[in-house]
């Protein structure tokens, strides 16, 4: 069974059709690229996914559960976790905070406890903060735990962002743009930790990504947009040399 | 065993501090012992309003507006049904507090519920216009004594400066704890980034309420003491600038922080008190002190734009600043004396503390617009820190 | 306030042109001032709660322009003339937006790169301070208002809409024969020392015929429809609507307003484009305070309403209100929202509430919102994420 099943799925921004009815299956512990030139509608369908947006139409399952509509908090619940293409971590507080944040969805201690301060919600919040610090040695940012994050550099800002959303535990990670804007090195590592994540953590990665060599490396499946719409699918070799992808990518060597 | 050990003495500590608060203000006569008790209003206010304002970030300039709905709710119960409880003394009060609670949280639900869907400043101005429409039906209310004000029987009247500090405790306490706890963080997390905190599966739309009301029962239990201890409250003692007064302390104590909220809300109320019995203030004086304060403000802006070395140079530098803005006041003072007109005038301080009241708020926000505290809290860590200890920072909590 | 009343008031419907007429003047002075806050907002994202003192003190100095013309409170002056309002008009202008400017300049410039609610507290600190302030300074108690012989145009303009019903005033005319008569009748009867029983019943007969003129009277009067609006207001509406249409203009068609515009949808974008966002800011204050200067002098001559320095508190609310009800930032919807603040308010009079004229403006406001959380003519922004 599929664990992310989008049929057909739509979205219109007044006349605009950022998303026209793209469908595409992922299956549990793929490794999946989502590829397409700028303005393409990548970012839009993980906010379809994510419930920031409604799709106009279309259909979008998660674990064979009808999901569109439903809110971005309640999906984060179900097991889908994302990061944003345009950093958005909680800037004021710490890189472990930001982190806690993201764990705290499965806390099980009330209001009432933590208000009057009494020992499971004092437990449940060190054992928030261990996990987060576990987390944090995975993305090697351990050593900057108490630093706030909008002071961090922007490649650690983005390896936070990828450490916050495994901190919901979620089933499906969705990662937006994650190697925007770092070197080589960065790159190198950042493929490192995403198949760590994969392999060892057990998660099931949809990733967007603009380097091409990044996703072509990385990936085992991808979907290629363009314009909104579903210009090609299937594994790396493939996509290399369908015309459409290479026409949607004029020039740029594929 | 040893924590409830440790929380049943620091109770017993804070009860015993209030009544020996409330001893020591009650020989002092009747205005410093009014103070006092309004210092812990205000705490308790700035408080509240800093966990819906500066924690979970919704910009609220309406608090006045649920303190009014606790007192009214709280003096009209008394009047009306209180006589038939059989209840006396401080237990009569506290349950009161509480209807004045609840009602003023019931009011946090209804203008919290469809207030989240506005942003920013659409917020502001509901949360604003809600304070003026409850004013105005107040006003117009019969039952609730109109624009004359609301009398509540003298066997109703408690002056426990005891219970509103502790009430301002409790508030402080229950903000601490919520920020100590990872319950906090969805509400730092709201202030920060909605859409983020929704992603992470932050309930966005149940923490701004939570926020709202728990902090209008605060102020609403403010207003039930407030009611009980004046024994008359009407529509004037609940204006919109009171509102902008809380907000003020909130964000100069520094937006977000409990302990320069608490602080600001126990000094910041008492600069207008301790203005009205100044003795007035001649023209010429005056002038001079409005030159001087604007060329110091205007000098030490400067040195924090443009000097950047270090902090011990840097303090000097504003202290020199000071001292001679002091000595410019006084020599043109001297000078301004010659001319009639000016020396002549008179001012009454009364009339002037809002003047200064104003300023202050206008300086302090240019020269320091993150508050005294910014976001720091008290902590003894954060002293030594201050002090220029090194202190490792790896122990600061969530 | 009795129930009965209020309906049959409510229900005198031929009243409804002249209530829509009071609403439209009194909302035409709540777009002036919400168009500077709306500009202001637009540019700056900044809620300029001293606009309203900016107001108050356009209104004060229309009050001292007419005292160096010699129109004091004993002043033996004759009636001024269209060029003594022209000189208060402009003074007030030129006052307001030369303040408005310097608010800009010395509280809100260095406030920019910090947290709007930093910028917020200073803008209500500015706020107080003027009030207060201008309490030490201002001529306050008792308040001082602009001698009505300022205003040349003191007269009415009625205009009749419908008139009355030509049979009931043909009635009308024989109730009052019937009347006369009867009433000299009576009085000669009486000066005459006619008997008991034949005055009285001549008094009746009177009082009959009284009862019966005034019942056709009031019938008459509501059904003609007519409109009474002072030639002061009338004016007032004029010049509101001009300059409206000159802001449009200024607004639309012109590069300052084009770089207002690209400011307004972008101020980062604006200033890497090469617009000098500082003056851009600086001339929305200027335009915006000095729609201000002119609506508080109006309302100063026009209305002699008493000045105080807190003259401008309750029509900035309710102009701010205004604002964000046709959605902030937005000018024609500030222009919308004004007048319908003002139909509002006076609806609320009419149907005998008029104690709850404050809040009428906040309830139209927070209902608005909740349709439509980007006020009426706004949009509200979907964040891109
Ligand atoms: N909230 C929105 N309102 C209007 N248009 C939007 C919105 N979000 C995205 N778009 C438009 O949809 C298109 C696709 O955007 P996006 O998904 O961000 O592209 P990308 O593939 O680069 O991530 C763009 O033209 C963008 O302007
Ligand atoms: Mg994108």
């Amino acid at each position: 069974m599929s664990l992310l099943h989008l049929d057909k799925a739509t979205i219109k921004f007044g006349g605009l059709i950022a998303v026209n009815e793209v469908s595409f299956e992922i299956k549990p512990g793929q490794l999946f690229g989502l590829i397409g030139p700028n303005g393409a509608g990548k970012t839009t369908c993980f906010n379809l996914i994510t419930g920031v947006y409604k799709p106009t139409s279309g259909s979008i399952k998660f674990e064979g559960r009808e999901i569109s509509g439903t809110p971005s908090n309640k999906i984060a619940h179900l097991g889908i976790a994302r990061t944003f293409q345009n950093i958005r971590l909680f800037g004021a507080l710490s890189v472990l905070e930001n982190v806690v944040v993201g764990g705290f969805l499965r806390h099980h201690t009330g209001l009432g406890s933590a208000i009057a301060y009494l020992p499971p919600a004092i437990k449940e919040t060190d054992e928030l903060k261990q996990e987060a610090m576990r987390l944090l040695e995975v993305v090697d940012l351990a050593h900057v735990a108490n630093v706030r994050s909008r002071d961090l550099s922007y490649g650690m800002q983005r390896r936070l962002e990828i450490a916050r959303a495994m901190a919901t535990q979620p089933k499906l990670l969705l990662l937006d743009e994650p190697a925007a804007g770092m070197n080589p090195q960065e790159k190198m590592d950042l493929t490192g930790t995403v198949r760590r994540i994969r392999d060892e953590h057990d998660k099931t990665v949809l990733l967007i990504e603009h380097d091409m060599r990044f996703v072509m490396e990385l990936c085992e499946n991808i979907v290629v947009l363009d314009h909104g719409e579903e210009i090609a699918q299937g594994p790396p070799s493939e996509i290399r040399n369908d015309p459409k992808v290479i026409e949607a990518y004029l020039g740029e060597a594929v | 065993m040893k924590f409830f050990a440790v929380r049943a003495g620091s109770i017993a500590l804070a009860v015993a501090a209030c009544f020996a608060l409330q001893s020591f203000a009650i020989g002092k006569g009747d205005l410093v012992f009014r103070l006092v008790f309004l210092a812990g209003l205000y705490v308790t206010l700035a408080v509240s309003l800093n966990l819906i304002n500066g924690i979970t970030g919704q910009f609220s300039i309406g608090h006045a507006a649920f303190y009014m709905v606790g007192a009214y709710g709280a003096g009209y119960t008394a009047n009306n049904y209180a006589g038939s409880w059989g209840l006396k003394g401080p237990l009569l009060m506290l349950v009161l507090l509480l209807i004045g609670a609840v009602v003023a949280a019931v009011a946090g639900l209804v203008v919290g519920l469809p207030s989240l869907r506005l942003r920013g400043d659409y917020l502001a101005v509901v949360t604003l216009g809600f304070g003026e429409i409850i004013r105005i039906f107040v006003q117009n209310s019969p039952p609730l004594g109109g624009a004359y004000g609301l009398t509540v029987d003298a066997q109703f009247k408690f002056k426990y400066v005891w219970m509103v500090w502790l009430l301002a405790i409790l508030c402080i306490a229950v903000c601490r704890n919520l920020l100590k706890t990872a319950h906090g963080l969805p509400f730092l997390a709201v202030r920060e980034d909605e859409i983020a905190s929704s992603a992470m599966g932050v309930n966005v739309t149940r923490v701004k309420v939570t926020a709202f009301v728990i902090g209008s029962a605060f102020a609403g239990a403010a207003g039930a003491m407030l009611a009980n201890f004046d024994g008359f409250i009407s529509p004037t003692s609940f204006p919109m600038e009171l509102s902008f007064t809380i907000l003020t302390m909130v964000v100069l104590g520094g937006t977000g922080s409990i302990t320069g909220s608490a602080l600001a809300g126990g000094v910041l109320f008492y600069i207008p008190e301790y203005l009205r019995d100044l003795k007035p203030v001649s023209g010429s004086s005056l002038v001079a002190a409005v030159i001087a304060v604007i060329a110091a403000v205007y000098v030490v802006k400067r040195i924090a734009d443009h000097y950047h070395g270090d902090k011990g140079k840097r303090a000097a530098l504003y202290l020199g600043t000071i001292i001679a803005g002091v000595v410019l006041q006084i020599i043109l003072a001297a000078v301004f004396k010659n001319v009639p007109s000016l020396a002549n005038a008179n001012f009454e301080a009364s009339k002037l503390r809002m003047v200064i009241f104003s300023s202050t708020l206008i300086i302090l926000m240019l020269l320091r617009p993150q508050g005294v505290f910014a976001h720091h809290e008290f902590s003894w860590s954060w002293i030594q820190r201050l002090l220029g200890k090194k202190v490792p920072t790896t122990a600061v909590s969530v | 306030m009795d129930l009965g009343v209020s309906l049959w008031a409510a229900f005198e419907l031929s009243t409804l042109p002249q209530q829509v007429v009071n609403g439209l003047l009194l909302g035409a002075i709540y777009a002036l001032i919400a168009l500077g806050y709306t500009m202001v907002y637009g540019v700056l994202r900044l809620i300029n709660f001293a606009h309203g003192e900016v107001f108050m003190l356009g209104a004060y100095t229309a009050l001292f322009a007419s005292w160096f013309l010699g129109y004091g409170k004993g002043s033996s002056l004759e009636t001024s003339g269209p060029l003594n309002l022209m000189i208060l008009l402009i003074a007030s202008m030129c006052v307001c937006g030369i303040v408005g400017v310097a608010i800009e300049r010395f509280a809100y410039r260095p406030m920019r790169s910090q947290p709007r609610i930093a910028a917020l507290i200073t803008a209500i600190g500015v706020s107080l301070l003027i009030q207060y302030g201008g309490a030490l300074v201002l001529p306050i108690a008792p308040p001082p208002s602009i001698n009505e012989k300022v205003n040349p145009y003191r007269g009415v303009v009625t205009m009749n809409l419908v008139g009355g019903d030509p049979q009931l005033l043909e009635g009308y005319e024989k109730a009052k024969i019937e009347f006369e008569t009867t009433e000299k009748a009576w009085t000669e009867a009486r000066a005459s020392k006619q008997p008991d029983d034949v005055v009285r019943a001549l008094r009746d007969k009177k009082n009959d015929a009284d009862r019966t003129m005034g019942d056709l009277q009031r019938r008459m009067d509501n059904s003609g429809v007519k409109i009474r609006i002072p030639q002061g207001q009338l004016i007032m509406f004029g010049t509101t609507i001009v300059l409206m249409i000159m802001l449009t203009y200024l607004v639309m068609f012109t590069a300052v307003g084009r770089a207002m515009r690209a400011v307004s949808h972008d101020f980062d974008s604006a200033s890497l484009m090469g617009i000098n966002v500082g003056k851009i800011v600086t001339i929305t204050f200027l335009i915006g305070s000095m729609l201000a200067g002119a609506g508080a002098m109006m309302n100063a001559t026009f209305l002699g309403t008493p000045l105080t320095t807190f003259f401008g508190v309750m029509p900035g609310v309710k102009a701010f209100v205004a604002a964000v009800l046709g959605g902030i930032g937005n000018i024609p919807g500030a222009v919308l929202g004004g007048f319908l603040m003002g139909i509002a308010e006076t609806a609320v009079i009419w149907a005998g509430y008029g104690q709850y004229k404050d809040a009428i403006a906040f309830i139209v406001l927070i209902v608005v919102l909740l349709f439509r959380p980007g006020g009426l003519l706004g949009s509200a922004k979907v964040e891109k994420v």
